[in-house]
């Protein structure tokens, strides 16, 4: 078969190598451009608060200073990140109104002709801000009295009208009455920034014919071509996305966080503008991964099969959406893990708390769950007095299980991974998972395969 | 203060150059040099992508006022760059796939070239401590390293030939 | 920047003169290493700077029984002297290479806190401080340099010239713990210097880093060693009594609590270090 393939199976050299280790490679602000202005942006120093007013006096009167947007400058000032994937409500925005919800939330961009004046007029920018009440933990922003993050009078992303994702199959309750064992744990994950080496950033320059030229380094060139032109109420086509390489994103860089603004402000000045987050920008202001709390119930037999879970998981979504209500019903499918279990139910929580928003990071909803569900696994194992190996083999899913949220495994593959995983680390399966595979079970649903 | 004019040593060349004060080395090369490898990762010293050597020796570029590097040479990828085919490091790094985003390897390549110069023969703990202030995201470091001691045996085998 | 005046002074009293006329607004910078990072993210916006590294304050001599460090004197220059070991072994565990090529022994003493690794042992070698100003120069013991977070006895017409570490053959141990093995700040640093009389100790110096609001001794530890032999009960002891002589605070690093129980644990190592062996080598 190997036989005439030029490509797989070979050592191909990158087409980008000669460029990155000469350093010619070209990266969004690797460029520049004559006129060129800054953006930097005034930012909250409060985790909640009411905006009472701006006073840009100081900030007009910096040498090099140009032009401040706010609010009312944006023609549509909702992000809609996955709107255009039916994922509603819009209620981010692109420069905060009359409340702002996290530190670090944009207010007041301002445009300079350099760097330095820019910093400057942002320091003299004198907000009138009303602090009010933050909460910073999933749990406690459920409970009666906290404060109340969104503009829908509840801390949760509504799924259909239900505050959370709900997976059930079979009934729980009676599975643990079955039960010889219960083994329950708690879960906590914390953010976690994608640090990428290069940080988010764009520059937008006017072309000759009335589209703008946009240099940016988003993971999601249409995402972001098209939340510009919804935000800024222009035609697609008046837009002119450019991508390349990216220097690290990790799902970093799937936000379209900069380039709305720094468009509007080349509209606003007929000037290239470059808007470059710094490196304190990228760690406070980017998204991260949502940190995760997830409690496990499990119902296990003596012999170490699991019959019943319960999970109970909440996602900090941080002060707004972004993506996190989109992950968290990928979540909340996958939540019981790779295996096969009778009696499932899932409540899956898109949580929002004054912590900066999160999105998506590589494993997007499932990565946490996974280090939740197998430290589970191992916990199981000791107590039913089985080795880790046992207690998955016993219960992994095969092709024709019916997964909590009814859909019938495909493609199964953790019994043969594992047998693959115990051959690389030379250990000795015992012959009867040695012998498993993920064919269908007799009786299953599904034949064949 | 008026602008200064400040001179220095660029690869070979003796560059001239107009600067507000206190212009940083990162600044007058990106912007004014048009020598964009030297990256632009943290502006903290924290993430090495804008090492450059000055008189052979590593610096955080963007911590560097350029008017203190006055009359000394500074060294960067774009320097040396052979004007055919790639210098050792490049082509180690090159065949190793010692990079993903690319964003490190500019840093990467001026502290290699910075330590096989003062250490042909290093051990694994002389790389590591020497690539300490470069951080990569993406690689887990290992193809780096690797790529170092790919290097390192090059040029100690062409020793004399090949331009250092 | 909005820097609008940027001095690189060839002399010292070029460089008094220079802070003379500006006065405290003038902002003075040595290795770039603290000061330019604050610039480059808008959060310290001088009008008038001074740059030191050309200023001729950078020579490692050994005269008169000590070491003489220049106050610009580079952390790599610290590591490749040899006169004393353990200032090699603070060098070593600071920063970076690109950073010890930049970063100065005497801008270290200004570097907050976790920051200050080479203070730390500076202070357990008891280091003295010159001090240049219009005047002339005066020393005081590194010890006594330090008042509290950020401040220091260095009047605002006066510049730090000089660190100045009696020659010793005291035995001095170093660590430094960090979350990652290099690059990184501390949770917590210790120096530890010891004079032996015999078989017991008549002196003893141990400095902590990264536990205060800037590098202290911990003198009731130091006490507690004298007159022992440095037995697993005095180290114990000694490394006990030290998480009393520290103020830690909580940062992004560590918390306090943390860092007064690694207190504990990093003092009983470095003095392990120092604890006598079977075959004691030549004191």
């Amino acid at each position: 078969m190997s036989a005439h393939l030029n490509v797989v199976g070979q050592s191909v050299a990158r087409s980008d190598g000669i460029g990155h280790v000469t350093g010619r490679t070209q990266y969004t602000t690797d460029r520049t451009f004559p006129g060129m202005l800054h953006l930097k942006m005034a930012r909250s120093p409060l985790h909640h608060a009411r905006i009472k007013g701006i006073d840009l006096s100081e900030a007009e009167r910096v040498p090099g200073f140009v032009r401040a947007l706010t609010a009312k400058d944006v023609p549509h000032n909702r992000y809609t990140i996955l709107g255009l994937i039916g994922v509603e409500p819009e209620e981010e925005f692109v420069l905060a109104e009359d409340r702002v919800r996290f530190k670090g939330e944009a207010i007041v961009a301002i445009v300079a002709e350099t760097e330095e004046a820019a910093f400057e007029a942002v320091s003299k920018v004198r907000l009138d801000l009303e602090e009010l009440p933050a909460v910073f933990d999933v749990e406690e922003a459920l409970k009666p009295g906290a404060p109340i993050v969104t503009h829908w009078g509840n801390n949760t992303f509504m799924y259909e009208g239900h505050p959370c994702r709900r997976v059930r199959l079979g009934d729980v309750e009676r599975a643990f009455g079955q039960a010889d064992h219960i083994i329950e744990g708690v879960y906590n994950t914390s953010p976690i920034e994608h640090a990428p080496t290069e940080t988010t950033g764009c520059i937008a320059v006017p072309e000759a014919n009335g589209r703008y030229a946009v240099y940016t380094n988003t993971q999601a060139l249409y995402f972001s071509l098209d939340n510009t032109a919804i935000i800024l109420q222009v035609p697609g086509n008046r837009l002119h996305f450019i991508g390349g390489t990216v220097g690290g994103g990790f799902g970093g860089k799937v936000d379209v966080i900069v380039e709305p603004i720094a468009t509007l402000a080349a509209m606003k000045t007929n000037r290239p503008v470059k808007f470059s987050y710094s490196r304190s920008e990228e760690m406070q202001v980017s998204s991260t991964r949502s940190a995760w709390r997830i409690y496990l119930k499990d119902g296990v037999t003596s012999d170490g099969r699991l019959i019943a879970r319960k999970v109970t998981s909440y996602a900090d979504s941080g002060a707004y959406s972004r993506q996190t209500p989109y992950a968290l019903t990928k979540h909340a499918a996958n939540a019981a893990g790779p295996y096969n279990i009778p009696n499932v139910s899932i409540d899956a929580y898109c949580v929002f708390t004054n912590r900066p928003p999160t999105s998506a990071m590589r494993g997007f909803g499932i990565t946490m769950a996974s280090f939740a569900l197998e430290v589970q696994m191992d916990k199981i194992a000791e107590r039913v007095g089985v080795d880790p190996w046992t207690i998955r083999f016993l219960n992994a899913y095969r092709n024709g299980d019916m997964k909590p949220h009814r859909k019938l495994a495909e493609d199964a593959t953790l019994i043969e991974t594992m047998q693959a995983a115990a051959t690389l680390v030379g250990h000795d399966l015992p012959d009867e998972f040695k012998a498993m595979t993920s064919a269908p079970r007799a009786g299953s649903h599904v034949e064949g395969r | 203060m008026a602008s200064t004019i400040v001179t220095f040593e660029f690869g070979e060349r003796e560059v001239e150059v107009m600067v507000r004060p206190m212009t940083t080395l990162q600044i007058v090369l990106r912007e004014q040099l048009g020598a964009t490898a030297t990256k632009d990762g943290c502006r903290q010293g924290g993430c090495g992508s804008c090492i450059v050597l000055v008189d052979g020796e590593p610096v955080m570029s963007c911590l560097l006022p350029v008017e203190d590097i006055a009359g000394r040479r500074v060294t960067t990828l774009e320097t040396i760059t052979p004007a055919e085919g790639l210098h050792p490091i490049q082509q180690a790094f090159l065949d190793s796939y010692a990079f993903q985003c690319g964003y490190c390897t500019p840093g990467m390549v001026m502290t290699s070239k910075a330590l096989l110069d003062h250490h042909p023969d290093p051990s694994g703990d002389d790389i590591g401590e020497a690539l300490a202030g470069n951080v990569c995201r993406c690689t887990g470091y290992r193809p780096i390293i690797r790529a170092i001691g790919v290097a390192a045996e090059a040029l100690r085998e062409s020793d004399g030939e090949q331009p250092r | 920047m909005t820097v609008s005046s940027y001095f690189l002074p060839r002399s010292l009293p070029e460089a008094l003169e220079i802070l003379q006329r500006h006065g405290p607004d003038l902002l003075v910078m040595a290795g770039g290493t603290v000061a330019m990072p604050l610039i480059n993210e808008g959060l310290s916006m001088p009008g008038a700077v001074m740059g030191l590294r050309r200023a001729g304050l950078d020579r490692i001599e050994r005269t008169d029984g000590a070491l003489r460090i220049g106050a610009t004197a580079t952390l790599t220059q610290l590591l490749d002297q040899d006169a004393i070991p353990v200032l090699r072994e603070a060098a070593r565990t600071t920063g970076s290479w690109a950073i010890r090529n930049m970063a100065t022994v005497g801008g270290n003493l200004f570097t907050p806190p976790p920051g200050g690794d080479v203070a730390v042992a500076l202070l357990a070698l008891d280091a003295s401080v010159i001090l240049a100003g219009p005047t002339g120069e005066r020393a005081l013991p590194l010890a006594d340099f330090f008042t509290g977070f950020l401040t220091n006895q260095l009047a605002p017409d006066e510049l730090l010239v000089e660190l100045r570490v009696p020659m010793t053959s005291d035995p001095a141990a170093w660590v430094k713990f960090g979350r990652k093995h290099a690059n990184t700040p501390a949770v917590v640093t210790v120096a530890a210097r010891l004079r032996w009389s015999g078989d017991k100790i008549a002196d003893a110096r141990i400095a902590l880093g990264a536990v205060g609001p800037h590098p202290i001794r911990a003198r009731q530890a130091e006490q507690r060693l004298v007159g022992t032999r440095l037995g697993p009960d005095a180290i114990a002891a000694a490394a006990a009594v030290a998480t009393e002589d520290c103020e830690p605070f909580t940062d992004a690093i560590a918390t306090d609590w943390y860092r007064r129980r690694m207190v504990a644990i990093f003092v009983g190592r470095v003095l392990e270090q120092l604890a006598p062996r079977a075959e004691p080598e030549g004191r």
